[in-house]
């Protein structure tokens, strides 16, 4: 029923919302940590995408938007979860926009509630793979040769289409040299074909370029 | 050719002297004519009367002989047989009237006794026929004036008979005294008349007649002596039209063809001037005047007055004839009247000479300030007045030129719509470009109109009209519609006032003209939006009071049905749950819930009017929203400034954003209302930050308390406020994608700061 590996962090300033919210999510056997306030969350969190943010919308100095915001650009990809007491559309539109699983009014019911949290927790556990995996193409990536590599940002730069022969006219080399670093590189980063390398390296980000 | 000021001012005083000269000279001939020719008729009357009287006074002693001769015949005092006695009786008669030539007696016997004046050896004779017995002898005596005998002789010729003499057988035939007509006496060939008077005896038969003979030659003699003018002639005229007594005497004598004498008949008179006046009376003619005849005539060119004064009296039927020359009476005043021509001529020439001389002492000063003037020489001339005034008026003419140009140009260049209105038909008679400009009509059309043509259809019951103020002196100051030549309505303000003269006549109305159809549009626009924004703000304040609750009670709401879901998880564990409390458990979940559905749908309700957003000038927006705040700031003596460069169009509920900046002032206003402080203005400064146009209010009241939480719903500072107006505030910006904070770092006043997505933002719903 729930991912005990997975961690419901519950910020709200109502202390009675964070009593008896995380006293049910619990008997629903969801782990709950909870914080009165954005700047607790941020003293207590330690940036690891296990499990999903349930956060209140209003709250006095930093609100959830600002939360919202605050860990985008931290570079957080925690999937959160409002939950406002008087929730205004453009409210949620921008919350919404910025990627939350959903805006949820309050009262809710539980039911929805605990759709949305796994919901969350699936997001998180893709974003934990999608991780591990590039992890695993970074890894491949490191070990080719440095000419490897330069084909490789030339090959994705420069669509897939791009021919041995251009690309041995710009490295200065034989178009037959070039297969061959072209069946090694596809070896290395485990990848049948060209697409699929093009794929992985955009979506890994393996060039810090502005494709 | 154009006459000289001297010439003509010399040919006028000449010409008017001469003709008031002219005008006194004839109206006084005229007038003294008249009166002169009356005199002279008057006079020619007068001569007429004497003349008649004087014969009558002539003749009369002839009568009263006869008379007393034939009574002293009858009463036998003297008898016709005493020659000697009647001799006596006879020559003391004749001698007692000189104008007797004779005076005798004759009898039926045939008796004659006459004294007579004569000539020969004395002054009287006497002759003296005698019958007796059939014999006759007659016998002459002549006397001395005292009856002595100086002669005596018979005469033995003489066969005179009395009874055969006409007078005689006259007298006889009428038994009465008897007048002859004149004749020429044969003795003394001069004419006279003879009376002859009946003797009656006892008896009552005649016995004799007396006779007294009388020369009227005298009677010429007085018509001589008569002073008719200088050359004025009376004539006496027998019945027969004979000229009997005539001032030259031997004019009246003709011969007659048996040799006797006779009169001269008036046709025939040598006298040419009176054969002209009187040789036209025929017989007839001279017997039937009946009354005085006063005529005029004209004889070889000169002018006469004559008159004809009828009979003396039936016995002696003679009309007095009389002429006179007119110049006789009118000569002097003729010849005073060319005289009278002649001064006036010689004074109208004095008078014109004179008059050129001083048109000349006058003009010359005159035509040297006229050159002057021409030259523009300011050197004074003869009179220094002249030349002050001179100045005077040039420059009075030239302040006047300027004023026409300036006014003619402030007139036609005015800004504002000017009009010259016909006080009595109400129609342009002047009219600038601007007014032309203003209702889209000609300059000409305008002025075959007058305002009530083009009035607004609505306008026409409303207000007094222009005419009417104007007429009863009030100044006329309204703002009306009027349609424009296109059709379109306009705005006019029009202030229009009636110029008089000094005697207060009407002249015109002058009426500017102010388009104000902008500010009016204005005006309307803020009315409008007053309007939305207590609209909105009424309903937005229970949205916002809604949705205050609805946090407020959400919270605990969530709570419970958190704690009712722990609480039935928490059963539903344990053995032998009991069904009753999960039910209860249950209904409690649900009905927390439709306590938030309740909160929801009310919030819904009013969130309904939150309008659509829309692209809009916030620079309008401010000023809209000043003029709405204005009579708080005014009565609290703020002012209130707005800076900002070109903005560009902000994109939200435009009333929504109105409402904000309205609370925001106001609470501004009121911070200075509350304070005491010696500067209070309201500054509103705006700028473009990014995609969001930054509002900032900022007062100069006594700031925010630190402990106030201005945000906190329901809790506010003032006494009367529900603590709603910032949260509602803030509410409002946030739904229109801005944010709306307190700018807590300024030191010495408040900041309330707000943004507006610039433009088509991106929370496009």
């Amino acid at each position: 029923m729930s991912d005990h590996s997975m961690t419901v962090f519950l910020v709200d300033d109502d202390p009675d919302i964070r009593s008896s919210l995380s006293r049910a999510l619990s008997k629903r056997g969801f782990n709950v940590e909870t914080f009165p306030s954005a700047a607790t969350f941020l003293d207590g969190y330690d940036g690891l995408v296990d499990g999903c943010l349930l956060l209140d919308y209003g709250m006095a100095d930093m609100n959830g938007l600002e939360l919202q915001q605050h860990l985008a650009d931290a570079g957080q990809t925690i999937p959160i979860i409002f939950i406002t007491g008087h929730g205004g559309i453009a409210e949620s539109v921008t919350a919404m926009k910025a990627g939350a699983v959903d805006f949820l009014e309050k009262p809710f019911r539980q039911q929805t509630l605990v759709d949305c949290i796994n919901e969350a927790f699936a997001k998180a556990r893709r974003i934990q793979e999608a991780a591990a995996k590039n992890k695993a193409h970074h890894d491949n990536f490191a070990r080719l040769t440095m000419r490897e590599k330069e084909i490789t940002q030339l090959m994705v730069s420069n669509s897939s289409t791009i021919s041995s022969k251009e690309i041995g006219r710009i490295l200065d080399i034989s178009p037959r040299t070039v297969d061959h670093h072209r069946a090694r590189i596809l070896e290395k980063m485990a990848t049948k074909t060209v697409a699929e390398l093009v794929d992985i390296c955009l979506r890994a980000e393996l060039f810090q370029v502005n494709l | 050719m154009k006459l000289s000021l001297g010439a003509l001012l010399a040919i006028c005083l000449a010409g008017l002297q001469f003709l008031a000269v002219l005008t006194v000279v004839l109206l006084s001939y005229v007038t003294s004519e008249r009166v002169l020719l009356n005199h002279a008729r008057t006079l020619l009357s007068d001569l007429g009367n004497n003349a008649i009287l004087h014969s009558k006074g002539f003749l009369e002693p002839a009568r009263g002989t006869a008379e007393l001769a034939k009574r002293l015949a009858e009463n036998d005092i003297v008898a016709s047989d005493d020659p000697e006695e009647l001799e006596k009786l006879l020559f003391q008669q004749l001698s007692l009237a000189p104008q007797f030539s004779g005076v005798y007696l004759g009898d039926e016997q045939g008796n004659f006794v006459y004294v007579n004046r004569g000539d020969g050896p004395a002054q009287y004779r006497t002759k003296i026929v005698s019958v007796v017995d059939g014999q006759r002898s007659t016998r002459l005596i002549w006397r001395d004036t005292d009856f002595g005998i100086v002669l005596a002789e018979d005469d033995p010729t003489d066969n005179f008979d009395p009874r055969t003499r006409p007078w005689y057988i006259t007298a006889k035939a009428t038994r009465d005294i008897i007048w002859t007509d004149p004749y020429i006496f044969f003795s003394s060939k001069r004419p006279g008349i003879t009376a002859a008077s009946p003797v009656i005896g006892d008896t009552g038969d005649l016995s004799g007649v007396v006779g007294v003979d009388i020369e009227i030659d005298a009677i010429s003699g007085f018509l001589a002596r008569l002073k008719i003018g200088q050359q004025g002639t009376a004539m006496i005229l027998n019945r027969n039209g004979d000229v009997i007594a005539h001032p030259d005497p031997d004019l009246i004598k003709v011969e007659n063809a048996d040799g006797s004498l006779g009169f001269v008949s008036i046709e025939d008179i040598p006298d040419p001037i009176a054969k002209t006046a009187f040789g036209d009376l025929t017989t007839q003619d001279v017997r039937e005047i009946g009354y005085e005849v006063k005529s005029e005539f004209e004889h070889d060119g000169a002018k006469y007055v004559s008159t004809l004064i009828p009979a003396l009296s039936d016995e002696l039927p003679w009309t007095i004839a009389i002429y006179a020359p007119e110049d006789d009476f009118i000569g002097g005043i003729k010849e005073n009247r060319k005289r009278n021509i002649w001064i006036a001529a010689g004074v109208a020439l004095a008078s014109g000479l004179i008059g050129l001389w001083l048109a000349q002492f006058i003009n010359a000063p005159v035509r040297d300030f006229a050159s002057n003037a021409e030259r523009g020489d300011a050197a004074k001339g003869t009179y220094p007045e002249l030349q002050d005034a001179r100045d005077t008026l040039i420059s009075e003419i030239e302040q006047r030129k300027t004023f026409e140009r300036e006014f003619g140009a402030t007139f036609d260049l005015a800004s504002r719509g000017m009009a010259q209105i016909d006080p009595v038909t109400g129609r342009f008679v002047r009219v600038n470009t601007h007014l032309s400009d203003i209702l889209g009509y000609s300059d000409a059309e305008l002025l075959e109109i007058g305002l009530v043509d083009i009035l607004h259809p609505d306008e026409r019951a409303a207000g007094p009209s222009i005419r009417d103020a104007v007429n009863s002196g009030v100044e006329y100051n309204q703002e009306s519609r009027f349609l424009r030549k296109d059709g379109e309505t306009v705005w006019l303000r029009i202030n229009a006032i009636m110029i008089r003269d000094e005697h207060g006549v009407a002249l015109h109305t002058v009426a500017t003209v102010d388009d104000v159809t902008t500010q009016k549009l204005a005006e309307t626009k803020i009315g409008d939006l007053n309007r939305d924004l207590s609209h909105f703000s009424r309903v937005s304040m229970m949205g916002q009071m809604a949705s205050g609750l609805a946090h407020e009670l959400n919270q605990p709401l969530t709570a419970i049905t958190q704690n009712a879901d722990a609480a039935l998880l928490t059963v539903q564990a344990q053995k032998n749950a009991d069904p009753e409390l999960i039910e209860i458990l249950n209904e409690l979940d649900g009905q927390a819930h439709r306590g938030a559905d309740i909160i929801r749908a009310l919030r819904g309700f009013v969130s309904k009017d939150s309008g659509a957003k829309v692209a809009f000038d916030f620079g309008e927006l401010v000023d809209q929203t000043f003029r709405l705040v204005h009579p708080e700031s005014v009565q609290h003596d703020i002012e209130m400034n707005f800076n900002a460069a070109t903005l560009p169009h902000v994109y939200g509920n435009r009333i929504q954003v109105a409402q904000v900046l309205v609370n925001l002032l106001r609470n501004a206003i009121q911070a200075i209302a509350d304070s005491d402080g010696q500067v209070r203005r309201i500054d509103v400064n705006a700028s473009v930050n990014g995609n969001v146009l930054q509002v900032c209010v900022d007062d100069t009241g006594a700031g925010v308390s630190p402990d106030i939480d201005l945000f906190a719903q329901f809790e506010t500072s003032k006494p009367d406020g529900m603590g709603l107006g910032l949260t509602f505030s803030r509410a409002i910006i946030e739904a229109n994608g801005g944010q709306l904070w307190f700018d807590e770092k300024q030191a010495s006043k408040s900041r309330f700061c707000f943004t507006v997505p610039t433009g088509k933002g991106d929370i496009d719903v």
